[in-house]
C-alpha cells in the first residue's frame, strides 16, 4: 500500500498542498496538477489512483473523467472525484468515477476511499 | 113768319151756351185763342183776359206730373185732323189737367172734345171751334165700376183657388145621393182618386168600401137637421196604394144652405191624421217603455210637494237610499252624508231659481256603506210664479263615481308622467298631449295642440318616416315602437325620442279611431351613454397606462378582456388572448401549470396566484406573477375573475443573483475549509504520533469547529438550492429506525448533559433520500439539545400508523410562544426576545428541514409550551412492501 502513487488534480493550490501533505504523511507518493486537462496527456508513468476535483477553473472534472475512462490506456485507472457539492455525486458516478467524496472531508473517509480502490 | 134772332143775338147764345167753346186761329203751332165763351171760362177757372190773344198751349201748359197722357200731342193731332179733313174731329175721354190758378198745382180733368173747322166762302178753314166737355166725373165713375167688377172677379178666383189649394180636403155633396159637386185635390188625394173619377158622381159609388159603416147616417142627419158633425181620429177604410187600409181622419160635416136657407147638401172638410194618431200611439208606447226603463236602469222617481213638504217616492228611490220601502222626506234627508248636506241644500235653493235641480251626494245606508246618488228634478210653478212641485229622478252612481275616480287618478298619472303621452286623431292632429309632452314639444296650450298638424312636429325629412313607416305600421299591426326624430315647435331643435305607439280602436265597430303614443326624450340617455363612454375611455386609458397586465374572465374561465399593457408585453393582438388564447404567450414549460392552477381556482372560486414565464415581445423570457379574484354580482351570482399580472423578471433576476452569489460564496468558502481541515487532521495525527495528546485534543476541537463552519455553509447552500429548485434527492429504501439509532449515537457524543432517550416502536422501511432525512433528524435533535440547556433528557420517539411513520423529538427547554409557533419553519426564523443573541445559528435549519420533509411527501409540525419545552415531529409515508 505504501509507495502507491496518487495523482491529485485541483485548481486550488491550498488544497493541493494540504492534501498532498496528508497523503504523503500516510505514505503515498503524490503528484499534483492544478490543470485537469494535463491528465489527458499522460502516456506513461500512470498513477495508481486519481483524486479529481470537479470544478476546476474552466475545466469540468467529469469531462476529464469521461475521457480518461474512454481511453483504453487509462480506463482501468481508479478515479475518486471530489466536490464541494454533495449533490453532484450521482453525475460524478455517471461520468464514470469510481468513488466520490464531498469537500470538506474527514481524513479517515479519504484514506478509506483510496484504500478501497488501491489493492 | 117766325121770329128772327138778331145778329148780335148769336153772341148771347155763344156766351150763354152750356157748351164750352173756344175759338182758335189756324196759325199752327201757336193756335191763337180768338174767343172764348163763359161756359169755357167757368170749366177751366180762367178769365177772358188771360186767354184771348194768347196761344192755346201757352194758356194751358201740360201738367208736368202727367207724363202718360201725351195730351199736347193728341190735341195737336186732333187740331190738324179737323183742319186737314175740314170735318169735326172728336177726342174722347182724354186727360188734360187744368192748372189751379195762383199755384203751380194742377187739377186732374178728363175731357171729350170736338174740334170743328169753320170754312170761309172759298171752302178754306178760316178758324175752328174747340169745344171740350168736362167728363171727369163720368170717367171716374166708369173707372170705379170697372175696378169693382175686377175686384169681384179676383175675389171669386181667390176663393176658388183657396178652395182648391186648401191643405184640408173639401167637397160639396148635393142631394140625398150626395153627388160630388165640387171636390178639391187634397180630398181627392185622401181618397186616392182623380178629380174626374169623383166629380159629378154619388160619393159612395166611388168610395164603395166606406159604405154601410154609418157615414151615410151621419150625412143624412146633417142634411136633414142642419146640425154639423165633427169626427176626430175616426178610423176609415181607405185605399192606399191600391190596398184598403185603415186611415185616421178628422172631419167636419156642415150643412150646405141655399140662399133661401134650405139645405141642399153637405160640405165635407177632412184631414188625415193617421200619422199623428200613430205618433200618439208611439208616444204612449214610449211613455210605457220609459216607465219600464226607469225601473230597469234603477232610476228612482219622486214627486215633492213644496207647499206641504210631502214627498212621494218610488220603491226604487227608497232602495237607492238604503230603505226597503218608501219613507218620509225627513228620513231620506237624515241619511245624507254630513259633508254633503250643505251641497244638497244649496242645490235646492238654486233649483227654485233656475227651475232645475241637479246634484250628486253621498248617502249612508244603515249598514254604514256609502253610496253616491245623482238627484235630478224639474221645478213646477203655480200661476203666481211660486214653486209648488219638484218632479224628478234619482240614480245610484256609486260605480260611475268610483270609475270616474279611477279615471281621474289615471288622468293625474298621465298628467304627471315625465314621458309624453298623446292621442292622435285620424285627421292628423293631436287631440290630447299631457303636460310633459307639451313642455317637450313646445306647446303653450291645448288649443295649440289641437290646431297643430303633426307634420309641424318633425323636420320634413324626418316626417317621411312617420308617414311611410310609423303610421302605416300602427294601422296595420296595431303597434310601432322605435326611435324617431321630432322637432321642437318653437326652437326647432331636432332631437331623438323613443316612441311607443298603439292603435286605438272603437270598442264597438273595431274601426281605428286614434293613435296613442308614449314618447321618451332620448337626450338624457344619450348624454348618459356619452358620459359612460367617456368614463370608459378614461378607464381604458388608465388601464393601458398601468404598468400591470389586467385581465377579466367570464364564469367559464374564458378570458374576456385584457389591457393594452398585457397585449404590449406579449406582442399578441387583443383577440388572440380571448378564451384560452392567453396561454399561448406562456412558455411551454409553465403553460400547463398556469392553466391547471387557474382551473383549480375557478372550480373552488378561490383566489388565483401563479408565477410563469412568458415570451416577451422584446424577444426575451419574462417572469410574471398573475393573480385573480373571483367576482360576484350583487345577488351573489359568480361572474368570473378579474385579475392582474405583474412583471417580476427584475425580482427574479435579483433573487437569482443572490442565490448565485450565495452558492458561489459557499462553494468558495468550502475550498479553504477543505484545506484547513486537511492540515488540521494531518497536524492532529502528527501530534498524536509525537505523543502530544493535549495539543492533539485542541486540534481535534478545532476540527469540530471547522465541521460547524462547514455545516453553516452547507445550510446556506441548501437554502439557495431550495430557492432555485435545485435541491436534489437521491431516493433509496432504508430502515428508518436504524437511521435514527445511528444518528442518535453520533449526536450523543456531542452532549454530555442530555440523555438521548430512544422510544422506537416499529421498523418501517422508507423510500427517500436517506441523507436528507438524516439531516432533518440531526437538525431536530441538535435544536433540542441547543434549546434545552438546563434539561437533562431528550426523548426521541417513532411510531407507525396508517402507513405513515412519525418521528417526534421532545425537549424540556425554553419552548416557543404560541404566536411564534407557525413561524419556526420560515426562512431566517430565530428565537426572539431576551435570549436572541445567546442562541447561535442562521435560522435556516428548520426551514431546510421543513422543505426536505415536504419534498419527501411528508408533514412537519411542532407543539410547544413556553418554558416547558417543545416537541418537533415529522411524518413520512412508508413503503408498503417492507424488505
Amino acid at each position: 500500500m505504501k509507495g502507491k502513487r496518487i495523482m491529485l488534480a485541483d485548481d486550488d493550490p491550498g488544497i493541493l498542498d494540504a492534501v498532498s501533505i496528508l497523503l504523503e504523511f500516510e505514505g503515498y507518493n503524490v503528484t499534483c496538477t492544478p490543470n485537469g486537462a494535463s491528465l489527458l496527456t499522460m502516456q506513461t508513468d500512470l498513477p495508481d489512483l486519481i483524486l479529481l476535483d470537479i470544478w476546476m477553473s474552466g475545466v469540468d472534472g467529469r469531462d476529464i473523467c469521461r475521457q480518461l475512462k474512454q481511453n483504453t490506456l487509462t480506463s482501468k485507472l481508479p478515479i475518486v472525484m471530489v466536490s464541494a457539492s454533495k449533490d453532484i455525486e450521482r453525475s460524478a458516478l455517471d461520468a464514470g468515477a469510481d468513488g466520490f467524496l464531498a469537500k470538506p472531508f474527514e481524513m479517515d473517509d479519504l484514506l478509506q476511499k483510496i484504500e478501497q480502490y488501491i489493492s | 113768319m117766325a121770329k128772327q134772332i138778331p145778329d148780335n143775338g148769336y153772341r148771347d147764345i155763344f156766351n150763354n151756351s152750356k157748351s164750352t167753346i173756344l175759338v182758335m186761329d189756324v196759325d199752327a203751332p201757336v193756335y191763337t185763342i180768338l174767343d172764348v165763351n163763359d161756359a169755357y171760362l167757368q170749366a177751366t177757372n180762367t178769365t177772358r183776359e188771360t186767354l184771348v190773344g194768347k196761344g192755346v198751349f201757352a194758356a194751358f201748359p201740360a201738367n208736368p206730373t202727367d207724363e202718360v197722357s201725351k195730351n199736347i200731342e193728341r190735341t195737336i193731332f186732333s187740331f190738324e185732323q179737323a183742319i186737314q179733313t175740314k170735318k169735326p174731329h172728336t177726342m174722347s175721354n182724354y186727360r188734360y189737367d187744368i192748372p189751379i190758378r195762383g199755384t203751380d198745382q194742377f187739377e186732374e180733368r178728363y175731357w171729350t172734345t170736338t174740334n170743328t173747322p169753320i170754312l170761309d166762302k172759298d171752302g178754306n178753314v178760316s178758324y175752328f171751334i174747340h169745344s171740350p166737355e168736362n167728363v171727369t166725373e163720368l170717367y171716374k165713375l166708369a173707372e170705379r165700376e170697372k175696378a169693382g167688377i175686377e175686384a169681384l172677379k179676383n175675389q171669386r178666383q181667390q176663393l176658388y183657388s183657396t178652395f182648391m189649394q186648401a191643405p184640408v180636403g173639401i167637397a160639396i155633396l148635393r142631394g140625398s145621393r150626395y153627388i160630388v159637386e165640387l171636390i178639391n185635390p187634397p180630398l181627392c188625394e185622401l181618397y186616392e182618386k182623380t178629380v174626374e173619377e169623383i166629380m159629378g158622381k154619388p160619393i159612395f159609388d166611388v168610395l164603395y168600401h166606406a159604405r154601410g159603416l154609418g157615414f151615410e147616417g151621419l150625412l143624412d142627419n146633417v142634411r136633414l137637421t142642419g146640425e154639423s158633425f165633427k169626427g176626430q181620429g175616426v178610423a176609415v177604410p181607405l185605399s192606399r196604394n191600391g190596398q184598403v187600409e185603415i186611415a185616421y181622419v178628422d172631419f167636419v160635416y156642415e150643412p150646405f144652405r141655399e140662399n133661401d136657407g134650405t139645405i141642399s147638401g153637405v160640405i165635407v172638410i177632412a184631414t188625415e191624421v193617421t200619422e199623428q194618431v200613430n205618433a200618439k200611439k208611439k208616444l204612449e208606447e214610449a211613455e210605457e217603455s220609459t216607465r219600464l226603463a226607469v225601473g230597469a236602469v234603477g232610476l228612482g222617481t219622486y214627486d215633492l210637494d213644496l207647499k206641504t213638504g210631502e214627498m212621494a217616492t218610488s220603491l226604487q228611490f227608497a232602495n237607492i237610499f238604503g230603505f226597503e220601502k218608501p219613507v218620509s222626506r225627513k228620513q231620506y234627508i237624515s241619511v245624507f252624508h254630513p259633508d254633503d248636506i250643505e251641497l244638497r241644500n244649496k242645490a235646492h235653493v238654486t233649483a227654485i231659481a233656475t227651475g232645475k235641480l241637479l246634484y250628486e251626494a253621498r248617502v249612508i245606508w244603515t249598514d254604514l256603506s256609502v253610496h253616491w246618488v245623482r238627484v235630478e228634478g224639474k221645478v213646477f210653478y203655480d200661476t203666481s210664479g211660486k214653486a209648488e212641485r219638484i218632479l224628478g229622478t234619482l240614480l245610484d252612481i256609486t260605480e260611475q263615481r268610483n270609475s270616474k275616480e279611477e279615471q281621474r287618478k289615471l288622468i293625474t298619472l298621465v298628467d304627471n308622467s315625465v314621458d309624453l303621452m298623446s292621442i292622435l286623431n285620424m285627421d292628423g292632429t293631436n287631440s290630447y298631449i299631457n303636460q310633459a309632452g307639451m313642455d317637450l314639444l313646445g306647446f303653450d296650450s291645448i288649443e295649440e295642440v289641437t290646431s297643430t298638424p303633426i307634420a309641424e312636429l318633425h323636420d320634413p325629412v324626418d316626417f317621411k318616416q312617420v308617414e311611410s313607416e310609423v303610421l302605416p305600421t300602427v294601422m296595420s299591426t296595431g303597434h310601432w315602437a322605435g326611435t324617431m326624430l321630432v322637432r321642437h315647435l318653437k326652437t326647432h331643435e331636432i332631437f331623438p325620442v323613443f316612441n311607443n305607439c298603439i292603435r286605438i280602436d272603437d270598442p264597438v265597430s273595431g274601426a281605428p279611431i286614434a293613435v296613442g303614443a308614449v314618447m321618451r326624450d332620448l337626450r338624457p340617455e344619450i348624454k348618459a351613454k356619452q358620459a359612460l363612454a367617456d368614463s370608459e375611455q378614461l378607464l381604458r386609458s388608465i388601464t393601458s397606462a398601468a404598468p400591470t397586465g389586467l385581465w377579466m374572465s367570464d364564469e367559464q374561465g374564458n378570458i374576456t378582456y385584457i389591457n393594452q399593457t398585457w397585449a404590449d408585453w406579449t406582442g399578441l393582438a387583443y383577440h388572440e388572448h380571448m378564451g384560452s388564447g392567453w396561454l399561448t404567450s406562456i412558455i411551454e414549460e409553465d403553460r400547463q401549470k398556469a392553466a391547471n392552477r387557474f382551473l383549480a381556482a375557478l372550480n373552488n372560486r378561490s383566489l388565483y396566484e401563479v408565477e410563469f414565464r412568458i415570451h416577451h415581445a422584446d424577444g426575451t423570457i419574462h417572469w410574471c406573477v398573475a393573480s385573480g379574484k373571483p367576482q360576484y354580482q350583487a345577488n351573489g351570482t359568480f361572474t368570473g375573475y378579474i385579475g392582474a399580472c405583474v412583471d417580476i423578471t427584475e425580482q427574479k433576476n435579483l433573487q437569482k443573483q443572490k442565490d448565485d452569489f450565495i452558492g458561489i460564496a459557499s462553494h468558495e468558502l468550502k475550498t479553504p475549509v477543505t484545506s484547513i481541515k486537511a492540515y488540521t487532521q494531518v497536524l492532529e495525527k502528527m501530534l498524536l504520533k509525537k505523543g502530544e495528546k493535549k495539543e492533539a485534543g485542541m486540534i481535534s476541537r478545532m476540527d469540530n469547529q471547522l465541521n460547524r463552519l462547514n455545516s453553516l455553509v452547507g445550510d446556506l447552500l441548501d437554502v439557495t438550492k431550495i430557492n432555485s429548485g435545485k435541491l436534489q434527492f437521491n431516493p433509496v429504501d432504508f430502515d428508518f429506525n436504524a437511521l435514527i439509532k445511528d444518528l442518535t449515537e453520533d449526536l450523543q457524543r456531542t452532549t454530555e448533559k442530555h440523555a438521548l432517550v430512544q422510544q422506537l416502536t416499529a421498523q418501517p422501511v422508507v423510500h427517500g433520500d436517506k441523507e436528507r432525512i438524516g439531516q432533518v433528524i440531526t437538525n431536530l435533535i441538535t435544536n433540542a439539545i441547543k434549546y434545552s440547556p438546563n434539561a437533562n433528557q431528550i426523548i426521541i420517539r417513532s411510531s407507525l400508523k396508517n402507513n405513515e411513520v412519525t418521528l417526534c423529538v421532545q425537549d424540556f427547554g425554553i419552548g416557543i410562544s404560541q404566536n411564534n409557533l407557525n413561524k419556526v419553519f420560515e426562512q431566517f426564523y430565530r428565537v426572539s426576545g431576551d435570549m436572541q443573541h445567546t442562541f447561535p445559528g442562521l435560522g435556516l435549519g428548520l426551514y431546510i428541514s421543513s422543505e426536505i420533509i415536504k419534498r419527501e411527501g411528508g408533514k412537519i409540525w411542532v407543539t410547544s409550551k413556553e418554558g416547558e419545552g417543545s416537541t418537533f415531529c415529522f411524518s413520512l409515508p412508508v413503503k408498503i412492501n417492507t424488505i
